[in-house]
């Protein structure tokens, strides 16, 4: 049901610029065109950022940093198959996936580590890289606090999703 | 900051990767990187394609601009100073929510591009960058299609069950992120 609304929406914006009077064809045509110079201008800062992050993960620099981390943190509460990911997140979605499936694997998608994983994969944001690019589209340099705000929310997000999974699927 | 950060990761990612794997391996990871990019870059290509030429058309109508207005107020709020970008702040954070990242990413670019039209220190971030950054970091969503199908797809007998654990857990995220954006741009 859900899922139809999205198309049915787009027929019918057509639909109202018809009755606008709007040369739809041409206004969809001069839209679509402004996706090439957008195209143009985000892929060096993708690949900036794609480039330290295949680096970080398949040189191990961040599996040192997690077998580093996971100690100290699992005493904190934070259970430590989930560390990996929550470290991860952050910095690439597709290698926070990989651990999220190996924990799918392990411990079952429904048991509350599963439930926890898919959580926390959910509800946080690959945020080096949207910041890279929605600020560096734009020429920005000074991000002020952006940066610490988004890594704290991420922060709690982390902590909110194992909390609440705890709690209704424990 | 996203130098540094960056310069430190490079530094640190080069030195490790070359000394534990060799220099070879560092440079093909770096190749690869790159490449990656460039793929994703294609494929993101189509979509935005797609998204930015419905945009096109909902513009045209006068659609932006009616959103825009009605949502002025608690948008202004939200994201003080925003402007002329409130409609394409909403159609991002709309997009967000119902987990269409790739619908969200060329909306919010529009959105920065409006906001810094009018930003009088071009390489400074406005407020409402930031919060709109924040917010966008925090992924409120209402529904994490994505990851309802990953977890379909594992074999899940419940697969739809993240929804009010993400819903709780991305809206304490964002409430505090909101929080302290507001706290912060007080007072600086």
């Amino acid at each position: 049901m859900s899922a139809a609304v999205i198309p049915l929406l787009a027929a019918a914006v057509v639909v109202y610029a018809l009755y606008k009077k709007v040369n739809v064809y041409d206004a969809f045509v001069n839209g679509a065109k402004e996706s090439l110079p957008l195209i143009a201008r985000i892929l060096p800062y993708m690949a900036a950022m794609l480039i330290v992050i295949e680096l970080l993960n398949t040189g191990g620099m961040m599996d040192m940093i997690t077998n580093l981390l996971s100690g100290p943190l699992s005493r904190l509460g934070l259970p430590a198959e989930l560390l990996p990911m929550a470290l991860l997140r952050p910095f690439s979605g597709s290698a926070a996936m990989a651990f999220v499936s190996d924990i799918f694997d392990k411990n079952g998608v429904d048991s509350v580590l599963g439930m926890a994983a898919s959580t926390m994969m959910g509800s946080s944001e690959t945020i080096f890289y949207t910041l890279a690019l929605y600020f560096g589209c734009v020429g920005i340099q000074k991000t002020r606090f952006t940066l610490p705000v988004a890594l704290i929310a991420s922060l709690v997000s982390v902590i909110a999703s194992i909390w609440i999974c705890n709690l209704m699927f424990g | 900051m996203m130098s540094w950060i960056w310069s430190i990761l490079f530094f640190a990612g080069t030195v490790w990767t070359t000394f534990s794997s060799g220099g070879d391996f560092a440079l093909n990871a770096m190749m690869a990187g790159a490449q990656k990019a460039v793929t994703l870059c294609i494929s993101l290509g189509g979509a935005y394609m797609l998204w930015m030429g419905l945009l096109g058309i909902a513009k045209e109508a006068g659609l932006i601009a009616a959103l825009s207005k009605k949502l002025r107020r608690p948008c202004e709020w939200l994201f003080p100073g925003a402007g002329e970008a409130t409609g394409a702040i909403t159609l991002n954070i709309a997009a967000n929510m119902l987990g269409m990242g790739n619908a969200a990413t060329p909306f919010g670019l529009e959105a920065m591009r409006l906001m810094q039209k009018n930003n009088k220190d071009k390489r400074r971030a406005t407020d409402a960058m930031c919060v709109f950054l924040a917010v966008n970091a925090s992924a409120l969503e209402l529904i994490p299609t994505t990851m309802i199908g990953l977890r379909g797809a594992a074999g899940s007998a419940q697969p739809s069950a993240i929804v009010i654990t993400t819903l709780i857990s991305s809206g304490l995220a964002t409430i505090v992120a909101i929080f302290l954006c507001r706290l912060l741009a007080r007072e600086s």
